[in-house]
């Protein structure tokens, strides 16, 4: 009866939320208020799949999502990104019959890195994606061992893990565990054998602290790894990246799958491995797999082309607080060849919460952008000046250094200066801000 | 005019861009006409504190900080010996932490610190990470900064920090924070301190003129946008008292 209550409930109010436009956390909220234990008490489908991690949580359901409805399966999934539990209580709920029956094939969740152990208190997933675990956020997430530590106890033995078999913390998730599979990529054109980067996060094993030996690395410290002193090492992968150029923007699954890439980026090299494994695991069938993932283009909008003046623009959508989301943007321009300009603003720092640290900015590889082609560097936003310093301590000749204390201003300077190609660099929290006074291209 | 800088665990104790603080405390010295040396000590190396002026270390994960505490249990004596020569030490973060008698991990189980001081930390199983102001008697204007500890630190009555309009001292909300004592000094302030407080930059700095029985002109040069940053911090976090 009370699951009846809450299932009444919950669609009342997110039928009502939708009317006036609000968001989705609130009514799974109060259904959990009548039926604390609501999500034990719905059925489920037979497949339930999670993804987690710090970078590309969006980016993997998204291409999951896509491919599982190709295969001609009904797909539910938190699209609107409400990752915590009451916004899957309300999905599960507004997804099921009053009974509490879903009727969908595929139950697929975006789970925030951190709570993951509230919403899978009452049902586990059947898989569960973890992508990888960065420094993201330390305004909330303290550090990746803290998330790793918040993410464990929300494992269920009898849950598949599927893990990225490069990242040495995300393959401690399989110690003392039977079911993981693992995706990763071969060593390939982008390899290197140094580190790249101004800190390296896998030069001590993350279960014993002692050195780390590296046979290559893909970037940051996602690559092959040995521990020199307790051998935790990167196992070998069940799907892999087997070839990959990211210049001509195609990669090779498995030796036998060529997928071209709409975003020829390393992380989305990583994000589609993901939704391939997790997808082949779920009984997705080869063909129809390769053909929705080649040239995808996300419709998350994290890459969007606009006019400013006479300058095509890119937004690189990155996170504040994400050094590895502003490197892989980055490293993104450092590769075109064209003469560019890049502008990077950080202006608020969140959308969702007020801090006014700037340490992240120390962690990315701005010297990444010490490239010929790239012209000149606008740097823009309230914390223009701890950009400008952290720029100072980078390689980048001074002269191609342009500094505007607000989005306005650097907006004017664009439209009355040339007509390079030009990459903005920012998070959501500030992209609108260059968006609305920019041509938004289709 | 050379100096040393020992720069301890920089690959197992680098939170978020503690690096940086080594960075600027060399441009400073560099526009002064004094070169610095950079020592970076691993578990691998010897901990070979001879001859540094001034020794740092950042802030690790919990793991981590329990590593160096481990790997790394003669350095207390080595540190103490450091100190007695004159060297000037700063720890930030959890690395404050093992300056002390002691630290309780979430588990229950007590790691000995170095023993430079009596302090006692407990870590508890909740992290509260947040954005500080900090006045101190040491400065006129207050630091600005950042917090993320799991841990209150007990015991201590030289603080670094009179009182914090914003964040969580030692073990209490407003409260003292850090440790003084001597040319010792240590705040759970997390990351780019240096970075992001140009007058805790020109103190250190200062102390560094004054053990190295050197002149240190009144009017130190300022590193470009740096203060200009720490004004719109400042603000920015006054209007969140």
């Amino acid at each position: 009866m009370r699951l009846f209550l809450a299932a009444v409930v919950c669609r009342l109010l997110r039928f009502i939320g939708r009317l006036v436009g609000k968001g989705s956390s609130l009514p799974g909220k109060y259904a959990l208020k009548i039926c604390p234990d609501v999500l034990g008490r719905v059925k489920l489908p037979p497949c339930v799949i999670a993804v987690t991690g710090s970078n590309g949580k969006t980016s993997t359901v998204e291409m999951i999502a896509a491919i599982l409805r190709a295969d001609g399966k009904t797909v539910v999934y938190n699209e609107e990104g409400s990752n915590q539990i009451e916004g899957v209580t309300t999905l599960i709920l507004c997804n099921s019959t009053l009974g509490g029956k879903m009727t969908a094939d595929v139950l697929l969740l975006e789970s925030d890195e951190r709570y993951a152990r509230r919403s899978f208190r009452w049902f586990h997933p059947t898989h569960f994606v973890i992508t990888n675990l960065y420094r993201d956020q330390l305004t909330r997430n303290g550090s990746p061992e803290w998330v790793y530590n918040a993410i464990l106890p929300a494992l269920h033995p009898d849950t598949t893990l599927v893990l990225n078999a490069d990242d040495p913390l995300v393959s401690c998730f399989a110690r003392g565990r039977g079911r993981v599979k693992w995706f990763g990529l071969d060593e390939c054109a982008v390899s290197t054998k140094e580190h790249h980067g101004v800190y390296h996060d896998g030069a001590r094993c993350p279960a014993c602290c002692g050195r780390m030996e590296y046979s290559c690395y893909h970037y940051e410290h996602i690559g092959h790894y040995r521990c020199a002193d307790c051998g935790h090492h990167r196992h070998d992968a069940d799907f892999s990246v087997t070839a990959l150029d990211l210049e001509s923007g195609t990669l090779t699954i498995d030796k036998e799958t060529e997928i071209s890439l709409a975003f020829k980026s390393i992380y989305n090299v990583y994000n589609i491995l993901a939704a391939w494994s997790v997808c082949s695991l779920a009984g997705a069938d080869k063909a129809v797999m390769a053909r929705v993932i080649n040239n995808y283009v996300l419709k998350n909008g994290r890459m969007v082309c606009f006019t400013i003046g006479s300058h095509h623009g890119t937004l690189l959508t990155s996170k504040h607080e994400n050094s590895v989301a502003y490197n892989t943007n980055l490293g993104y321009i450092a590769q075109r060849a064209e003469p560019c300009e890049v502008l990077i603003i950080v202006d608020a720092i969140s959308r969702k919460y007020f801090t006014g640290e700037t340490s992240w900015l120390w962690d990315i590889d701005f010297n990444q952008l010490n490239r010929a082609h790239v012209k000149k560097v606008i740097l823009c936003g309230k914390y223009v000046n701890d950009l400008a310093m952290r720029f100072d301590c980078t390689e980048i000749p001074g002269e191609k250094i342009v500094c505007c204390d607000t989005v306005p201003q650097a907006v004017q300077l664009l439209e009355g200066d040339g007509d390079a190609a030009l990459y903005v660099v920012t998070c959501f929290s500030d992209r609108d801000k260059l968006l609305n006074l920019a041509k938004r291209e289709g | 005019m050379e100096l040393t800088i020992a720069h301890l665990y920089p690959d197992a104790m680098s939170l978020y861009g503690e690096y940086a603080n080594i960075t600027v405390l060399r441009r400073k010295l560099e526009a002064l006409g004094v070169e610095a040396a950079v020592r970076e000590i691993t578990f691998e190396d010897a901990a070979d504190l001879s001859g540094a002026d001034f020794i740092y270390m950042g802030a690790g994960t919990e793991r981590r900080q329990k590593a160096v505490l481990n790997a790394a249990a003669s350095l207390g004596a080595r540190l103490k010996a450091a100190v007695e020569d004159g060297a000037v030490l700063l720890f930030t973060g959890n690395a404050m932490e093992t300056l002390g008698a002691s630290v309780t991990d979430a588990a229950g189980k007590v790691w000995p610190g170095y023993g430079l001081a009596e302090f006692t930390t407990v870590e508890t199983d909740r992290r509260d990470p947040g954005d500080v102001v900090a006045a101190s008697l040491l400065w006129d204007t207050p630091a600005v900064g950042f917090m993320n500890k799991c841990s209150a630190t007990h015991g201590i009555t030289s603080p670094m920090f009179s009182e914090l309009p914003l964040g969580f001292g030692n073990e209490t909300e407003h409260g003292p924070e850090g440790y003084v004592s001597g040319n010792v000094f240590a705040t759970h302030l997390t990351g780019p301190v240096l970075v992001k407080n140009p007058h805790i930059l020109d103190f250190f700095v200062r102390r560094l003129f004054a053990v190295k029985g050197w002149v240190c002109p009144e009017a130190l040069p300022e590193l470009p946008h740096q203060r200009a940053a720490y004004e719109v911090t400042l603000r920015e976090l006054r209007a969140r008292i």
